[in-house]
């Protein structure tokens, strides 16, 4: 029986230089008494399989164990056999054991020397397929079975089925015995015994080759062999392996038999090594031999190997029968391969030889390492690192990256969470192409299941935690510790967690410190509400804070605010109801046991102002309503509404701008959406009444932020009743109603109304602040000369006032405010002739008062132009 | 969880991460895993006179235990929803 289609009933006739030293060698028997060390006299423990190796017996102290593809074989040249074991592993080997029947081997061996020497360049050294020597195929190929891993055969399956049926016809073998690799058919010894373990051959011969073996027998280190042709490279560690690869233990008899014939056959091995470059000679052993030879290789050297006698004895002339069906040096099988194979034989160029030199180390490189792991083992580790990042539930504990991604993606929500691990995964194996079939797709489909089954024992992982089980798998990959990992990492501050009565116990008395110390006059210690505010009027925030609950409540509410509307957008997006009655409850709005209403409070702080939109998405109309209900009722405790004004306020800082600018760009936004798209007019009149019923307008009327707030509500309510009049009729009642409100306001306002504009000291001020970074700097003067004061909000106050007013309110209003507007007029017209700042500015600047100014003279049919006021046409 | 959220968002930027002893290598991060173990490609390190022997090195591979800070980019954070996510963190943990 051979592979490859090699015939080995005809004569060879390829065997030139090879046969004549087999002839040679035939004639000049091995005394292997010469070489003998006598290393197979002492008895050898049983299975201390690979015992020396693993504890570096063998190797001299500081020797750089390679368990990848050795290194050695990088330097030399090349070595393909390693290739035919990249599926294999230490674990596989040793659970093998000690392969048994080796008997053959050694008659191997002896054929293989006896076999003529082939000097013709091993044809799978020069393909472009790195992978596919005829070694592997040797071996894998009736491996095939156990070895599915090894896809890289030079032949196809169909050619190589082919052959082996064409041998089976002109043998007359049996099927099965084919799956003894490059048994002869004709081999009638018993204990040859090619019945290989296949387990455990392994590309160990490397670190041989590069010298760790101090202890072999060889008289010759292998790299100093000079290499007849690149072909013989290979097989140059061979005559090492050769030499120690027989386990005594395992053939006493023979041993004890043996070693006189096995050291002369072995002498002029050595002998013959530099002038022909012998490795070639033994390869085919080698390669034969290989999964049993290389596990016992790496044993002592000094086993000599005994079994070659049996050989050495009876199978001389059958060598020649028996050996060209194990190695590929023969013509025919050669033959057989090539049609398969492009051209070898060609002498390459020396570019060609350089290329090929480049790219066999760069597949060197790669496969270096490859095959310490199987697949499975591969398999397994992703699967435990990947159980520690993948979660199936990514919007609760991946919620920073998925949130992330899909604001930048402009809320599209893109690849799956597993998706993209697994790509990322891939990516950092090196995977992504896809390998040698360049089935990216494949390889990706394959991780992505590797991330399912993670996301699996993910699922299953806090379970055992539960149980306090500790699986056997826990921590295969180091300590992960239950109390501190990724998902819990240790916290620099531990904070006690209270219970929460005393928290409120504490509250409370806390509270009542800071009343007692500020001196705030309550009408009671009772909790009785005092809302309505005319006389509160003090910056001092905490005493707002503390009549509704304290500081430390409100902050404690915001946070259960901030909670219960995460918790809302985690059921909006799992497209579950929204049950908003818990953060109704949070917000404390129907909450009448604080002086303050702690819904006010929140609105004292930034991250409090920042989450209002997100509440009111959850609200509806009626909750929204009474929210903003209570809103403007007590909107002189409002924090932001005191920090606003210049009466309470006269020197506002960086910060408090800035506060004043958030809660105008967030809260007001609101207010105003929500009155122009579903407000009634009945509804915008009450929140008005709510306003002027509760508090004192004018004081309002003095901060930015609180005149804004009329001016909303004014004007909102002044164009529903435009609209009502062009369609329908709005009822007599309402109209009367708003009126009386209107009056109501007005009269509020009457006699103040210049005191909405803020003295020249605070505008100055706030716009020396809000040009430059640091607060009053030296040029901030002249910076309020390009920013200046926008005082288009107090116009279009005026402006709405005076809309809904009648005649004799326009008049009060311009009567009060007459100074103002020609003050207005003036500076406006100073501008334009000014010199000292730049005439683009100056003209924005003097438009821009005109046109604010008109917003409020256009209403009463009157335009400010060029420092005179028109009728307006 | 809530850290590795946040770094896998800053992969393919640019980052400045400071090690424990104080060699401050700028570079793009191209990966980070649960232990916070950092990838970097295209360093380049802040002190080149210190530690010559950065300079010929592209990429690298931090433990994660053995830095001190990553600088960041202002505009590479979202600081709204980091406060959100720190929130569902602590909520996580409360459960």
């Amino acid at each position: 029986m051979s592979f490859f289609g090699f015939d080995p009933t005809k004569p060879d006739s390829g065997r030139g230089s090879g046969r004549r030293q087999r002839d040679k060698k035939a004639e000049k028997p091995l005394d292997f008494e010469e070489t003998y060390q006598g290393f197979g006299e002492h008895d050898q423990e049983e299975d201390d399989y690979l015992n020396d190796e693993t504890f570096g017996n063998a190797t001299e102290l500081g020797t750089d164990f390679d368990f990848g593809y050795g290194k050695g074989s990088l330097e030399s040249d090349v070595a393909p056999k390693s290739y035919a074991d990249h599926g294999r592993s230490y674990a596989s080997a040793a659970v093998a054991g000690p392969p048994s029947g080796q008997t053959g081997y050694g008659a191997a061996a002896v054929q293989g020397l006896d076999d003529g020497l082939d000097f013709k360049p091993m044809e799978s050294l020069w393909t472009n397929q790195p992978m596919s020597m005829p070694m592997p195929q040797q071996f894998q190929q009736p491996q095939l079975p156990q070895h599915p891993q090894h896809p890289q055969q030079v032949l196809s399956m169909e050619q190589l089925e082919r052959q082996q049926r064409q041998q089976q016809q002109q043998m007359g073998i049996p099927a099965q015995q084919q799956g003894f690799v490059g048994m002869p058919p004709q081999q009638d010894m018993k204990p040859m015994g090619y019945g290989y373990s296949p387990q455990g051959y392994m590309p160990q011969i490397h670190q041989m080759q590069g010298g760790g073996f101090p202890n072999q027998p060889q008289s010759f280190p292998p790299q100093a062999v000079p290499p007849q042709n690149m072909g013989t490279h290979q097989y140059q560690p061979m005559p090492l392996m050769f030499n120690r690869q027989m386990e005594p233990h395992q053939h006493p008899q023979q041993q004890v038999a043996s070693p006189p014939s096995n050291q002369q056959q072995h002498l002029p091995v050595q002998q013959q090594l530099p002038q022909q470059s012998i490795p070639i000679g033994l390869s085919p052993q080698a390669q034969e031999l290989g999964p049993q030879q290389q596990q016992q290789q790496s044993q002592q050297g000094s086993n000599f190997p005994v079994q070659m006698d049996s050989t050495r004895n009876s199978a001389s002339p059958r060598s020649q029968a028996l050996s060209p069906p194990h190695t590929p040096r023969d013509s025919n099988s050669r033959n057989g391969r090539r049609g398969s194979m492009r051209r070898q034989q060609e002498p390459l160029t020396e570019e060609e030889h350089k290329r090929l030199q480049i790219r066999q180390a760069k597949v060197d490189k790669i496969l270096r390492h490859s095959g310490v792991m199987t697949p499975r083992d591969k398999d397994f580790i992703t699967r435990y690192q990947l159980s520690q990042i993948v979660t199936d539930d990514p919007y609760n504990e991946d919620f920073y990256f998925q949130v992330y991604k899909i604001i930048q993606r402009g809320g599209v929500v893109g690849e799956s969470n597993k998706g993209l691990i697994a790509r990322a995964y891939l990516e950092h194996s090196g995977h992504r192409l896809g390998g040698r079939y360049k089935r990216a797709d494949v390889a990706l489909q394959r991780m992505q299941s590797q991330v399912e089954k993670a996301v699996t024992v993910a699922k299953e992982r806090p379970q055992k935690n539960k149980e306090n089980f500790d699986g056997a798998k826990e921590g295969v990959l180091g300590k992960i510790s239950s109390t501190m990992n990724s998902k819990a990492p240790r916290r620099q501050l531990q904070i006690p967690t209270q219970k929460s009565e005393d928290d409120e116990s504490n509250a409370a008395a806390i509270d009542e410190v800071v009343e007692s110390l500020n001196g705030v006059e309550l009408s009671s210690a009772s909790k009785a509400r005092r809302r309505s505010s005319y006389a509160f009027r003090t910056m001092d925030q905490s005493a707002v804070l503390c009549r509704s609950g304290g500081r430390k409540f409100v902050l404690s509410l915001i946070e259960s605010v901030y909670s219960e509307v995460l918790e809302l957008e985690a059921q909006l997006r799992s497209g579950k109801s929204i049950d908003n009655k818990a953060l109704w409850d949070a917000l404390h709005v129907a909450d009448d046991s604080y002086e303050v209403s702690p819904f006010i409070s929140i609105l004292s702080f930034d991250k409090g102002v920042k989450i209002m939109p997100r509440i009111l998405n959850f609200l509806d109309k009626a909750q929204k309503l009474r929210l903003l209900t209570l809103f403007f009722s007590e909107l002189s405790h409002l924090n932001i509404i005191v920090t606003s004004s210049y009466k309470t306020n006269p020197h506002p800082t960086d910060v408090q701008l800035k506060k004043i600018e958030l809660f105008q760009s967030v809260f007001l936004k609101i207010i105003v959406s929500f009155l122009s798209s579903s407000a009634e007019f009945l509804e915008v009149i009450s929140l008005l009444l709510a306003l002027i019923k509760d508090n004192n307008v004018s004081f309002i009327s003095t901060s930015k932020i609180g005149l804004n707030l009329i001016t909303v509500l004014i004007s909102r309510a002044a164009l529903i009743k435009q609209d009502i009049n062009r369609g329908t009729v709005l009822s007599s009642s309402e109209i009367s109603t708003w009126n009386e409100i209107y009056d109501k306001l007005f009269t509020a306002l009457e006699t103040r109304l210049a005191l909405v504009f803020p003295p020249e000291e605070y505008t100055n001020r706030v716009v020396a602040i809000s040009s430059s970074p640091s607060l009053l700097s030296a040029n901030g003067e002249q910076t309020a000369k390009n920013h200046y004061y926008d005082h288009s909000y107090i116009w279009q106050f005026f402006a709405s006032l005076a809309l809904s007013g009648k005649l004799n309110h326009q008049r009060v209003i311009i009567d009060e405010i007459r100074d103002e507007i020609f003050g207005t007029i003036s500076k406006a017209e100073e501008l334009a002739k000014s010199t000292t700042v730049d005439e683009q500015v100056a003209l924005y600047q003097r438009d821009k008062m005109y046109q604010d100014l008109n917003l409020f003279l256009n209403v009463m049919g009157l335009v400010a132009r060029d420092g005179e006021i028109t009728e307006l046409k | 969880m809530l850290f590795f959220s946040f770094f896998k968002t800053l992969v393919d930027q640019e980052v400045t991460v400071e090690l424990k002893n104080d060699i401050e290598l700028k570079g793009t991060l191209k990966s980070v895993d649960q232990f916070l173990n950092l990838k970097l490609d295209n360093i380049s390190c802040s002190n080149e006179a210190k530690y010559p022997h950065l300079s010929s090195v592209r990429n690298i591979f931090i433990r994660g235990s053995t830095v001190r800070y990553v600088y960041v980019d202002k505009n590479m954070v979202d600081t709204n929803l980091l406060q959100d996510a720190a929130r569902r963190e602590a909520m996580s943990a409360k459960k």
